[in-house]
């Protein structure tokens, strides 16, 4: 069964991608020392398996698809998986969320880090209601801050709500 | 046999003492909270809630973690008979004919069939680990670490290779989680791999970010990518709860069959409850006097599955109890759980933390129980869990998540971890990637490599050694021949599907 051109393409690029692990797993491995002992075998002997696998793998996948694509592949149109097309922008809301709260999370704190990215994730999956978000992503943060910082006693950054909140977390 | 019998009464001692009642009372109701919700599996229930642990001992903290396994399978039914979104592959067979009955306004009848049998499957199941692992225990110690490897590659081999639609995406995946469990400190040596200097990486992968990148982070992707703006129909839970004696008459022989099928499949590294299920469902539309019903939604094609959903979690738990394999990704969660109590779960494991290990066991009949009370009064409040909108439902999700990567070492790098496995768990759902061999990979690759390296230095570097213990030699033959089977018959028939295409 022939499969687009464009499924070829991204098939052949993932493919590609775990030759390349592969291969650069096989660099990493070559560089750990020997070191046996009694096993005859070293630190080096489990990722040159693993790394050769990769490249076994890799090589398999990419002779299927040169014979015709993936076996058993997912459809590619998403009406056939029941569902609609890719949204470039819920996806980057999403990853936006997750990045705002990395940057965050040091400077302002748990709470309010939380309070972003659920307000941010929500809008992804297509809420308009930001202020409502905001709200319930405050409260939330809140009360997990609460419960695991005085509860369980979980280190987590109070940051600027330090002077309500106090140094309980890190 | 009486030496299980007061071993069990023991565990009874543990599992109702007050305080350990209270943690796994917890535990199975947490566990339904989040496994009803949608889109959330066992194994990220699991995993996202692992870090609520953290400051108990643990036997609570193992108590709490069965009633949350337990909880989350119970919950997940509940979502999939109502919403028809199955959380995860094995709760597949129940939306076949569950979600059915719910649109014909049988959904009290259907949750009830799936509680009730889940409660008789668990129960049954829970007293066959009992009779059973001592004797596997008793097999186990005889096992050396050349046995222990056979038996680790025999199971990534069935997890990644045979299950699944294809062979060479399964080991793929199963070789990412191998290399994934390379990164950090060699424990025999201390010699550092695949950390490339960062602090974060010397302690290793830890499998709960994998877990929850891979279910949460990927799954928010996915879902916001390619499902968001779609409605879901939610059926409404009208009419009686209560089963009429039809109903009962057609369900309780479904779910005893379909308990003799789910434990046996539990027990054996064929990842976990997807297989069950389906033959349950298979056996029970063979055997149904109304085999017109089913499509329509018939009870037998609900009870049968759940039932064996639930047996072969129990069953699950007899290689992880007593020989530390995970044979599903929720069970290898579980692994990492208890090896964050410095707990390795195995055959000595019996004899060094009875207590712990039979009142674990004695915690799932506590817990089935209170599951049953749980979800048959209660039901009414877990489909209001099911009414949470999807854009708060997800970005609830990711607090949670992203709180149990930050915990770890109150570090970014975990979250930026997160994230990276996040984009990988995206492509694995989008180009049809399993992801159990990447968990099981992760968490069982770095005991098989110590075990390999210890049998062979018994054996002073002589590979041979494999092949010259027979149990080892037989279990590495079964795991050649599933493994190349396949390949033969596929290589056999070639030309016959070249002809006809």
């Amino acid at each position: 069964m022939a499969s687009a051109p464009s499924t070829r393409r991204t098939e052949l690029i993932l493919s590609l991608g775990v030759l390349a692990l592969g291969l650069f797993s096989t660099v990493v491995a070559f560089q750990l020392p020997e070191a046996g002992g009694y096993a005859r075998i070293g630190p080096n002997f489990m990722p040159k398996v693993v790394a050769g696998g990769l490249i076994v793998l890799g090589l398999w996948l990419l002779g299927e698809v040169l014979t015709g694509g993936w076996r058993e592949a997912t459809p590619d149109d998403p009406a056939e998986r029941g569902e609609h097309a890719f949204l470039p922008s819920a996806f980057l809301w999403v990853t936006a969320a997750l990045f705002a709260q990395m940057v965050l999370i040091q400077y302002a704190g748990f709470v309010v880090a939380a309070m972003v990215m659920f307000a941010c994730v929500a809008r992804g999956f297509g809420s308009t209601r930001i202020v409502r978000d905001l709200a319930i992503g405050l409260v939330l943060g809140l009360l997990v801050f609460l419960f695991f910082v005085k509860f369980l006693n979980v280190g987590l950054p109070a940051g600027w709500l330090e002077p309500f909140l106090g140094t309980a977390g890190t | 046999m009486s030496e299980t019998l007061a071993a069990l009464v023991n565990g009874f001692g543990v599992a109702l003492a007050p305080l350990n009642l209270l943690w796994g009372f917890i535990g199975v109701t947490l566990g339904t909270a989040v496994g009803v919700l949608p889109g959330v599996g066992p194994a990220l229930t699991v995993a996202m809630l692992l870090p609520i642990t953290v400051k108990l001992d643990p036997t609570g903290a193992l108590i709490m973690f069965a009633g949350i396994y337990y909880g989350a399978m119970y919950g997940g039914s509940t979502t999939t008979i109502l919403l028809n979104t199955p959380g995860e592959s094995a709760s597949i067979a129940t939306a076949l004919e569950g979600n059915k009955m719910a649109k014909r306004g049988r959904a009290g009848p259907a949750l009830a069939t799936s509680a009730i049998g889940s409660f008789v499957a668990g129960t049954i199941a829970t007293i066959l680990l009992t009779l059973l692992a001592p004797v596997v225990v008793e097999i186990a110690l005889k096992f050396g670490p050349t046995e222990y490897f056979s038996l680790m590659v025999f199971a990534f081999v069935t997890v990644a290779a045979v299950l699944g639609s294809s062979t060479v995406r399964g080991l793929t995946m199963l070789f990412v989680g191998l290399l994934l469990g390379l990164v950090g400190i060699d424990d025999q040596t201390g010699q550092m791999r695949f950390a490339f200097g960062v602090p974060e990486l010397m302690d290793g992968i830890d499998v709960v970010v994998l877990a929850v990148g891979l279910f949460a982070v990927g799954e928010a992707l996915y879902v916001a990518a390619y499902q968001s703006r779609k409605v879901e129909q939610l059926e409404s839970l009208s009419g009686s709860l209560w089963m009429s004696r039809d109903d009962w008459r057609r369900s309780w022989p479904a779910w005893l069959r379909a308990t003799a099928i789910g434990f046996p499949f539990g027990t054996i590294p064929a990842g976990g409850a997807e297989i069950p299920t389906f033959l349950s469902y298979a056996l029970e539309k063979k055997l149904s006097k109304y085999p017109e019903e089913f499509g329509n939604g018939a009870i037998e094609g609900v009870a049968g599955p759940e039932a064996a959903n639930n047996a072969s979690s129990a069953g699950v738990l007899v290689p992880l109890l007593t020989l530390g394999i995970p044979t599903s990704a929720t069970a290898a969660i579980l692994l990492a759980a208890f090896q964050n109590y410095g707990i390795q779960p195995g055959p000595l494991l019996f004899q060094t933390q009875g207590p712990l290990v039979w009142g674990l066991i004695a915690s799932m009949y506590v817990g089935n129980i209170l599951l049953l009370i749980l979800n048959l009064p209660l039901i009414g409040l877990w489909v209001k869990v099911l009414k949470i909108p999807q854009p708060l439902l997800y970005a609830g999700i990711l607090v949670f998540a992203t709180l149990g990567a930050y915990s770890l070492h109150q570090s970014v790098i975990d979250l930026l971890t997160l994230y990276i496995f996040g984009l990988l768990g995206f492509m694995i759902r989008r180009w049809g990637f399993p992801v159990a061999p990447a968990v099981i990979g992760l968490i069982l690759g770095p005991l098989a490599e110590s075990q390999f390296r210890r049998a062979l230095a018994i054996s002073q570097g002589d590979p041979s050694v494999f092949l010259t213990s027979p149990i080892s030699v037989t279990i590495l033959a079964i795991t050649a021949a599933l493994l190349l089977l396949p390949l033969i018959l596929r290589l056999v028939r070639r030309p016959k599907v070249a002809s006809s295409a």
